[in-house]
C-alpha cells in the first residue's frame, strides 16, 4: 500500500509537485514561447560507444558512471534539455530475439521481462545526478526519451496502433513515475506510431515534444508527408515538433518547410557521419563512422541556418559530442540570447 | 580438402569433436562482440580457435554467426535509405568479414599444428534471426543469399558448411542444396524445443527424411539447453541414417550478451554428452557458454 503513494500520478492528485521539477519545465516552456532558442544535448549512444562503453542494456547497469559523466558533460556544455539514455529501449528489444515469451523464460536470463521499467528508472536517476553534478538544477530540464517500438529505421515493422498504444502507455507511465520534466518522442518513423505515443504521453500527464526521423526523400521515414504530420502533432497537444536523425542539410531543408506550417515551437537535431550497423541482428546499435566530416564549428554554422528558418530548439543526434553542443552554445550566445555580433 | 579425415573418422564410427562457443567466448575474454571482432581484434578470434584445437577439436567453426549482407541491410528502411545515411563500406563488408572469419580459422589451424586432421567449418545460421522462423525469407531469396555466403567462404578455404541453429526444414533445404551444388560437405544443425521439435513444430523425423536424400553429411542439434537436446536426440536417433550429434548451450541468453552460469562445469557437461554418445551420437561439441575446458572434457570420453 505504501508503495503506491510514491508513484507520481498520486502525488500530482494530492497537489504535491516537486517545485523545482515543475518549475524547470515551466521556465523552459516560457523561453520557448518567447522564441527560444533552447539547446538540446547531443548524442548519447554513439558517444558512449566512442568512449569505450560495451553496448549492453545501454550501459545503464555496467557503465553507470560513464553514462552520468556524459550527461554532466552535456550539462556543462550548456544544454537546456538533458535526454535520458533510453533510445530504442523497450521490452521488445529483449523479447524480439526469442521465439516467444515462453522461450525467453526458458533460456533467457532471469528478469528480462521486468527489466525495461528498471532501466528507465536508472536512466532518469543518472540524468538527475549528472544535472546536480554540473550545478544545473532548476535550469536544465530532463526529457524522457521514447522512440519507435521496433527498429527506428523500419517503419514496416511497427506494431498495430492499438498494440502500440498499450506499449507506449506503459513506457510513458514509467517515465512519469520517475518524474521526468517532459517526454521527447524521438525518431518517430510513422504517423500512427507518433499519434499513439503522443496520446500515451499526454495520458501520463506529461508535456510531450515529438520528433520525426526523416527519410531520404525529406518526408517521414514511412514516406508520409511531413507537413500534415507536424500539424497533427500540434493539434494532438505536442508542445513542440522536431525532426532528427537525418544529415544536417536534410534537417535544414525540413525546417524550411516546417516554418510555413508550424504554429508552435519547432526545431531539429541532426546526425553526423554514417550509420554503421552491427554484423549481428539486434536492436539499433549506436555506431556512426566518418563523423569527422562534421566538426563542431561546421555543425554550429549549419545550425545557424536552422535558427534562420525559425527553429527554436536545436541539438545533436547520433555522432555529435559535447564539443558540438558547446559550439552551438557559443553560436547561440549564453542564456539563450543570440550572439550580438 | 581437410574434410576427408573427418569423413573417415565418422565412417569408422569414431567420435568427432566439434569446437565450443566463439561469440560468448569472446565476451568471456572481456572483449566486445561488436562486428564479430574480425577486423579489430583478429588475434582474439584466432586465439580462441587455437585454444579449441589444442583442447581437442577436430572441427573448428568460423566466427560468422549471423554474419551476412541481410543482417547489415536490415538496419535500414531500404537501399535508398542505406545509401543516404549508411556507412560507405556496407556493400562489401559482409563478404570481407566472412572471408576474414575463414582466414583466421585456417591460420589458427596452421599455428596450432595439431597432429590430426582438423577441418574448418563455415558456420552459417538462418538469414533472419535464428529463433524466429516467422521472419524467414522465401526459398528463392534464401538460395541466392546462401550461394553468395558459401561461395565467399569456400573461396577463403572452408572445408565444409555447418548450418547451425536452423529453425525450419524449408530453410535447411534451401541452404543444403546450395552447399552441395558448390561441392561443399554440409552438416545441418537444428535448434529444438523442450519437446524435441523444431521451432516450426516440424519433427526431426521429417527433417531427416527431407535432408538425407539431398546429401546432408550429418544432422545435429544445437543452441538449446542440454535437457532439450536430449529430448531432440530421442526424436532424431531412431530415424537418422547419417552421422549425428549435438552441441548444446549452457548458461542463459542475456541479450545482447550471455549470462554464464556454473550449472554445467566441464565434468557434468562430459557426463551428459556421454549419454548422447550412448544414443549413437558421433559429433559432440559446444554452443553458447561453452569454453575450451568443456571441449577438452569431451575429448576424454571413452
Amino acid at each position: 500500500m505504501s508503495n503506491i503513494l510514491f508513484k507520481e500520478p498520486v502525488f500530482r492528485l494530492w497537489g504535491y509537485n516537486p517545485p523545482s521539477l515543475m518549475a524547470t519545465y515551466e521556465s523552459i516552456h516560457a523561453r520557448l514561447e518567447k522564441g527560444g532558442p533552447l539547446l538540446l544535448d547531443g548524442a548519447l549512444g554513439t558517444e558512449l560507444v566512442r568512449r569505450g562503453v560495451r553496448w549492453r542494456k545501454h550501459g545503464l547497469l555496467t557503465d553507470a558512471d560513464k553514462v552520468q559523466q556524459l550527461h554532466a558533460d552535456y550539462a556543462a556544455a550548456g544544454a537546456d534539455v538533458l535526454r535520458t539514455n533510453t533510445f530504442q529501449l523497450n521490452p521488445r528489444i529483449f523479447l524480439n530475439v526469442f521465439r516467444n515469451r515462453e522461450h525467453m523464460r526458458h533460456i533467457g536470463a532471469p528478469g528480462l521481462e521486468d527489466l525495461t521499467p528498471k532501466l528507465i528508472r536508472t536512466s532518469v536517476e543518472l540524468v538527475r545526478q549528472a544535472r546536480a553534478q554540473a550545478g544545473r538544477e532548476g535550469q536544465a530540464a530532463i526529457a524522457g526519451v521514447i522512440s519507435p517500438l521496433e527498429h527506428c529505421f523500419r517503419p514496416d515493422l511497427a506494431p498495430p496502433p492499438e498494440q502500440a498504444a498499450r506499449e507506449y502507455a506503459a513506457l510513458a507511465r514509467s517515465f512519469a513515475e520517475a518524474q521526468v520534466d517532459f517526454l521527447l518522442l524521438e525518431s518517430m518513423n510513422n504517423l500512427a506510431g507518433a499519434r499513439a505515443a503522443l496520446a500515451a504521453g499526454r495520458g501520463a500527464g506529461l508535456p510531450v515534444w515529438v520528433s520525426f526521423v526523416l527519410g531520404p526523400e525529406g518526408e517521414l521515414l514511412s514516406r508520409e508527408p511531413l507537413e500534415p504530420a507536424v500539424k497533427e502533432m500540434e493539434k494532438g497537444g505536442a508542445d513542440a515538433v522536431l525532426v532528427n536523425c537525418a544529415p544536417p542539410e536534410d534537417v535544414t531543408r525540413a525546417l524550411g518547410r516546417m516554418k510555413k506550417v508550424c504554429a508552435r515551437p519547432f526545431g531539429g537535431f541532426a546526425h553526423i557521419g554514417r550509420f554503421s550497423p552491427p554484423s549481428w541482428k539486434f536492436e539499433f546499435f549506436p555506431q556512426f563512422t566518418d563523423t569527422q566530416e562534421w566538426p563542431p564549428e561546421r555543425y554550429a554554422s549549419e545550425a545557424e541556418r536552422w535558427r534562420e528558418q525559425g527553429a527554436s530548439i536545436l541539438g545533436g543526434c547520433c555522432g555529435t559530442t559535447p564539443a558540438h553542443i558547446a559550439a552551438l552554445r557559443a553560436h547561440l550566445g549564453s542564456n539563450g540570447r543570440e550572439r550580438s555580433s | 580438402m581437410s574434410y576427408a579425415g573427418i569423413r573417415d573418422k565418422l565412417a569408422r564410427q569414431q567420435t568427432v569433436i566439434l569446437d565450443g562457443a566463439i561469440g560468448t567466448e569472446i565476451l568471456r575474454r572481456n572483449v566486445t562482440w561488436a562486428d564479430h571482432q574480425l577486423a579489430n581484434r583478429p588475434e582474439v578470434v584466432r586465439g580462441i580457435h587455437e585454444d579449441y584445437i589444442r583442447a581437442g577439436a577436430d572441427v573448428i567453426s568460423t566466427n560468422s554467426f549471423q554474419l551476412c549482407r541481410r543482417a547489415l541491410y536490415n538496419h535500414f528502411r531500404d537501399e535508398a535509405h542505406r545509401r543516404h545515411i549508411g556507412a560507405r563500406d556496407l556493400d562489401e563488408r559482409a563478404d570481407k568479414l566472412l572471408a576474414a572469419s575463414v582466414r583466421l580459422a585456417v591460420e589458427a589451424r596452421a599455428r596450432a599444428g595439431a597432429p590430426r586432421p582438423v577441418a574448418v567449418a563455415a558456420a552459417v545460421t538462418t538469414l533472419e534471426w535464428c529463433f524466429r522462423p516467422d521472419l524467414a525469407p522465401s526459398a528463392d531469396e534464401a538460395r541466392r543469399e546462401y550461394r553468395e555466403i558459401f561461395q565467399v567462404m569456400k573461396d577463403a578455404g572452408a572445408d565444409l558448411v555447418l548450418l547451425e541453429t536452423v529453425n525450419s526444414i524449408g530453410e535447411a533445404r534451401a541452404a543444403l542444396e546450395v552447399a552441395k551444388s558448390l561441392g561443399l560437405p554440409c552438416w545441418v544443425s537444428f535448434v529444438c524445443d523442450e519437446k524435441g521439435l523444431l521451432f516450426t513444430g516440424e519433427t526431426l523425423a521429417q527433417a531427416t527424411a527431407a535432408l538425407e536424400p539431398l546429401g546432408a553429411d550429418a544432422i545435429l542439434l544445437n543452441c538449446a539447453p542440454p535437457d532439450d537436446i536430449t529430448a531432440g536426440m530421442k526424436e532424431l536417433a531412431p530415424h537418422v541414417r547419417v552421422p549425428f550429434g549435438a552441441y548444446p548451450h549452457i548458461g542463459r541468453f542475456d541479450p545482447p550478451e550471455w549470462m554464464f552460469t556454473d550449472e554445467y562445469p566441464p565434468a557434468r557437461y562430459r557426463e551428459v554428452a556421454g549419454r548422447w554418445k550412448e544414443m549413437g551420437a558421433r559429433i559432440l561439441g559446444g554452443c553458447c557458454g561453452t569454453t575450451p575446458d568443456h571441449i577438452a572434457a569431451l575429448r576424454t570420453l571413452p
